[in-house]
């Protein structure tokens, strides 16, 4: 894939993934992203091996692999005087600043934008926050659940008002890799921005803008009308205006999800996929108008014919079908997907373990000029300090004495 | 042996770089290491066959020795027969 960040360097202090799987996505378009870790500890996403009811090999950590797939480690410890001057050596060779850490550990610390500014004026100084970084709350910290799902109002959306109390988030990350890709969208127009004009920004993505964002259709439309659309409790059967528009059970206990919003032009279509090319013809069904007036007479008809065949037999049949619809996948059947391959959507890298099994991620959601990305796996913790040391010329007496102080490793 | 050397293993395609060195012979496979690899390579010793992994730090018990693995190869490191152990971040516990 075009490297079209290549001779862009990040600095990534943050952990987690929502801000790391920034720095992984401008990795993946070739930026030299230098993730600074913890000298003992590493970033503290590495100790999330129990997630999901799932334990996982901290040598095949997929969890960690995601948001810093293709990045450097150095260990530094950026509580001590010495490794914040480490920081600083390195802020000087960086276009990008990329943090997570709350505004108050920035100050402590002093790596907040006026100490990084004042080594390289020309940085791009981008923050990752729970909840912006303005307002009585900036300095409350937050996960996905809470900010992305639980604060944005998205849980209460998701779930159907039957149920007892709201949904989970279900996949972990999930707020976290949108908000990541969203901070590095941000990332390249300021970059742009800085190319045009010389002046390097400052920028700000929140789980909580992120969220409201991904959910800004439904948030416009209580505020202009007052009324929440919420999701509805699980049927086999179509909308109450559309019969083209809803899920379907198969005779296997599949789901087909048929969305075809606007039936004009696929009424035939539809009868003829379905085995009863007749109804297209029956005045209750011929036009969109007589199908919104007929909605339960047409869903009836369709609940009954998708209850007659399998899964498969659906899948493959309406493919020809000629308005919108899809089968109901699980992320087990992603990872063979015909057009999810087709399209280079997973990746492999080589896993830490050294064995010949490489782990599969998906990759970034852009594409430059059509090509794959080939990416490395993610750094081991401080795996590459001496090495980025030294490239920005350390001398190797320097290195051992900032060791010695243990502000690296 | 001053720090920054890059070493090959004498049995396998193993290249580390000395981060940190005392008095000692350093070996991968259960042969000396040295600078430059030697004409025919040394036999693997069976027992000395756990091999390196990229990108891993390799520690004695009285972290004397650091080596840093910038080649992956079929040998253990070693210092004066004493075998060398991985220097692994320790996270924090954390569960959902």
């Amino acid at each position: 894939m075009t490297k079209v960040m290549q001779g862009i360097r990040v600095l990534e202090v943050a952990q987690y993934t929502f801000v790391p799987a920034a720095g992984a996505i401008l990795a993946e378009w070739g930026a030299d992203v230098i993730k600074i870790e913890h000298p003992v500890r590493g970033d503290t996403q590495r100790g999330f091996l129990n997630m999901g009811g799932v334990t996982l090999d901290p040598q095949r950590h997929t969890l960690f692999e995601h948001p810093n797939r293709g990045k450097r480690s150095v260990g530094v410890d950026i509580t001590t005087p010495e490794g914040q001057q480490v920081l600083y050596e390195l802020a000087k060779t960086a276009d990008v600043f990329l943090t997570n850490y709350l505004p108050q550990v920035r100050q402590k610390n002093k790596f907040d934008v006026e100490h990084i500014k004042a080594v390289n004026p020309n940085i791009i100084y981008a923050r990752g926050s729970a909840l912006g970084n303005k307002g009585p709350e900036r300095e409350v910290g937050g996960f996905d659940g809470t900010c992305f799902w639980s604060r944005s109002g998205v849980a209460i959306a998701m779930t159907p008002e039957e149920m007892e109390g709201p949904l989970g988030q279900g996949i972990p990350a999930f707020g976290d890799s949108i908000g990541g890709m969203f901070i590095a969208g941000g990332i390249s127009a300021a970059l742009l921005h800085r190319e045009r004009t010389g002046e390097a920004a400052e920028m700000d993505v929140s789980l909580l803008s992120a969220a409201t964002w991904a959910s800004g259709a439904s948030i416009a439309q209580v505020a202009e009308t007052g009324v929440m659309t919420r999701n509805t409790m699980p049927v086999s059967g179509g909308a109450s205006r559309n019969p083209l528009q809803g899920n379907y059970r198969t005779s296997d206990g599949g789901t087909i999800n048929m969305c075809t919003l606007s039936p004009t032009g696929h009424i035939q279509s539809l009868f003829d996929h379905l085995g009863v090319p007749e109804a297209a013809s029956d005045p209750r069904f011929s036009t969109a108008v007589a199908l919104f007036e007929n909605a339960g007479a047409c869903s009836d008809i369709l609940v009954k014919a998708f209850a007659a065949q399998t899964f498969e037999y659906w899948r493959q049949h309406l493919k020809t079908y000629s308005g919108q619809w899809a089968p109901i996948q699980s992320f087990h059947e992603i990872l063979s997907d015909e057009q999810a391959l087709a399209n280079d959507m997973i990746v492999e890298v080589p896993a830490a373990d050294g064995s010949d099994r490489p782990l599969k991620l998906v990759r970034g959601p852009v594409q430059f000029d059509g090509a794959p990305v080939v990416i490395d796996r993610s750094p081991i913790a401080s795996e590459h300090t001496e090495i980025v040391l030294m490239e920005i010329g350390m001398e190797w007496d320097t290195i051992e004495a900032y060791k010695a102080k243990g502000a690296i490793a | 042996m001053k720090p920054g050397t890059r070493l090959k293993s004498a049995t396998c395609d193993t290249e580390v770089m000395v981060i940190r060195c005392g008095e000692g012979q350093i070996e991968c496979g259960g042969a000396p290491m040295d600078e430059a690899k030697p004409a025919e390579p040394a036999e693997l010793s069976a027992d000395q066959s756990n091999g390196t992994l990229m990108g891993k730090r390799y520690v004695d018990a009285a972290a004397t020795f650091e080596l840093l693995c910038v080649k992956p190869g079929k040998g253990s490191l070693s210092v004066d027969g004493a075998a060398l152990v991985t220097k692994d971040a320790k996270p924090l516990p954390a569960s959902d």
